[in-house]
């Protein structure tokens, strides 16, 4: 399966909209283009999963390495549009409780 | 018996002087056919990447007879920038002078012995014996 | 006589009976010499030089453009035989490689190996299957005073990385004290290790419970594991065995909550992988009431049979491909 990543950027934001799987073969893809925008100070990074009917959890991996990342750099990490088989691994892993997801954190600027 | 003959390399016309250098002294010393198509193929690997990387040098062949063993040495030198992972030249897979795509390591197989010593920035210089059966 | 003159005759004799009568018997001879000369690793220009030598000895008056073709033909098949021996050396590269998996995979299983306990209370049936050579889940039993101590872990990604990481989940538990056998706090511990030691984007998924058989109490906890089910005997139904929290690895300072349950006669506490539910089938993946109803099916069954099964109709789903590491763990309280 495929991964396609489309990339947007409007001054330091820098948007992600993906469109495929996140798996183990295309994750390496994914993270080589996310980690580096996650390393800038002030970055924001928005990424569009509604294009995304299936991640594994080497896929959420990434995304666990983008937080830590973003963290570590001061930048921030936005995830928006989840269909509801990925919202799901993210419920279960907590992640949802520690990650900027739009559907719950309404109403910010991006 | 110790008569070494070099050539300088500037230009991808030396590497067939080299070539030639090394299949006359390799016919000299009594090596058939395929070995000298190895030793010369060893050769122009070896000038392709002075050539290339390098820029210039030289190619030196050498009858050696140690103890009635005889054999035919290449030796390529030059001052260029060195390599600085010399383990990763000879990894197979690892490939560089998009010759015929086995580099070092493939010259290494082509000859009996093999060594290399390199300092960046200073220069390189690969030995490789060939002996006669 | 050596291998090689032996060689050099046979060719002769082939290449002359070929030349006299030309049969396609000869020529299959000759495909099968071929594959020969690939056994004795004989490269490309060797055999090019053993037919100009054959040809020498059966047209002593060959023409000097022929012999030069020859030559030329030789020197250009050189860099086959560079191609050749570097896939030599590659493929035994892979071999040895090949031979250090097996060894570390059989290291782990015997690493993995865990006994299943016997209780008077309980009927316990385990099912881990890899979906490669080395398994990234995890589950451990260890029998502490009356309790029984139960981990199901899932390690990110498969393969070596997961299998190195699952070593460290075992030791790491190994050498905590026995008075933190409580599930949140141990699950806390280890959190901090695995914080601490894997890579940024690794991390654990995994459920700890403790089944005391005194006051048939279970007590667990749960950092974003698959949740398991309890089937409740009394009402005939399951339930989704819920302990929510993070992952390991994510965060130092994560926190766990306590959960607990009374557990009836008859009742059933099953755990997972998410190798389970994750099953990918042609109609797509299987969802957690499928398998459920799988669980119904064998549930007349001891526990072991009932991983069993489930685990071979699951498995034949996905038409014998798993694609994710298996674990499937039920615990069915007897008396």
């Amino acid at each position: 399966m495929n991964l396609q990543i489309n990339q947007h950027q409007i001054n330091e934001t820098h948007e992600l909209q993906l469109t495929g799987e996140v798996d183990a073969y295309t994750a390496p893809k994914l993270k080589a283009v996310m980690i580096p925008l996650t390393e800038k100070e002030g970055n924001v990074v928005v990424v569009d999963l509604s294009g995304i009917d299936y991640m594994d959890s080497t896929g959420l991996g990434i995304f666990v390495g983008a937080l830590k990342s973003s963290k570590a750099n001061n930048s921030s990490l936005k995830l928006r549009g989840m269909t509801v088989r990925v919202k799901r691994i993210f419920e279960i892993t907590g992640l949802t409780e520690v990650m900027d997801i739009e559907s719950e954190v309404k109403g910010e600027a991006l | 018996m110790d008569i070494q003959s070099c050539v300088e390399v500037r230009n991808e016309w030396d590497i067939v002087s080299a070539r030639q250098l090394g299949r006359n002294m390799a016919k000299e010393l009594g090596f058939g056919n395929v070995d000298q198509a190895r030793i010369t193929t060893a050769i122009s690997e070896l000038a392709r990447n002075i050539y290339l990387y390098a820029g210039r040098g030289k190619i030196c062949i050498e009858p050696i007879d140690q103890l009635g063993k005889k054999g035919l040495r290449i030796i390529a030198l030059d001052n260029g920038p060195g390599i600085r992972e010399i383990r990763k030249v000879m990894e197979d897979g690892y490939t560089t002078s998009g010759g015929l795509g086995a580099g070092l390591p493939g010259v290494k197989r082509l000859m009996d012995e093999f060594s290399i010593e390199s300092t960046v920035d200073v220069g390189t210089e690969i030995s490789a014996t060939k002996w006669l059966r | 006589m050596t291998a090689k003159d032996a060689l050099t005759e046979r060719y002769q004799d082939l290449l002359s009976i070929y030349l006299k009568a030309k049969t396609e018997t000869t020529l299959y001879k000759g495909q099968q010499f071929s594959r020969k000369l690939l056994e004795q690793q004989i490269s490309p220009e060797d055999l090019v030089s053993l037919h100009i030598q054959v040809m020498d000895e059966l047209f002593p008056n060959m023409s000097d453009e022929m012999r030069d073709s020859f030559d030329f033909l030789l020197e250009a098949m050189i860099g086959y035989g560079f191609a050749y021996r570097e896939h030599q050396s590659l493929r035994d590269k892979q071999q040895q490689l090949e031979s250090e998996i097996e060894v570390a995979a059989s290291m782990q299983q015997t690493l993995l190996l865990s006994d299943v306990p016997q209780f008077d209370e309980l009927d316990i049936g385990v099912v881990s299957v890899p979906a490669k050579k080395m398994n990234g889940d995890y589950y451990n039993f260890v029998k502490s005073g009356n309790s029984l101590s139960i981990a199901v872990a899932d390690i990110i990604g498969k393969g070596i990385p997961a299998a190195l990481c699952m070593s460290m989940i075992k030791y790491a538990m190994d050498s905590l004290p026995d008075e933190q056998m409580k599930p949140h706090l141990l699950l806390e511990n280890l959190n901090r290790v695995v914080e601490q030691n894997v890579h940024s984007n690794m991390f654990i998924t995994m459920f700890h419970g403790v089944y005391e058989p005194e006051s048939h109490k279970f007590f667990y906890a749960g950092a974003g594991h698959e949740p398991g089910f309890i089937y409740n005997a009394k009402e005939d139904s399951f339930f989704d065995l819920i302990a929510k929290g993070l992952v390991l690895g994510v965060s130092r300072t994560t926190t766990y909550h306590p959960y607990e349950k009374e557990i009836q006669i008859g009742d059933m506490v099953i755990l997972l992988s998410d190798g389970v539910t994750e099953c990918r089938t042609s109609k797509g993946f299987i969802e957690r009431d499928e398998i459920v109803s799988l669980i119904r099916k064998y549930m007349h069954l001891p526990a072991q049979q009932i991983v069993e099964n489930v685990f071979q109709e699951l498995d034949r789903l996905q038409e014998f491909e798993l694609r994710d590491d298996f674990t499937l763990i039920i615990l069915k309280r007897l008396v």
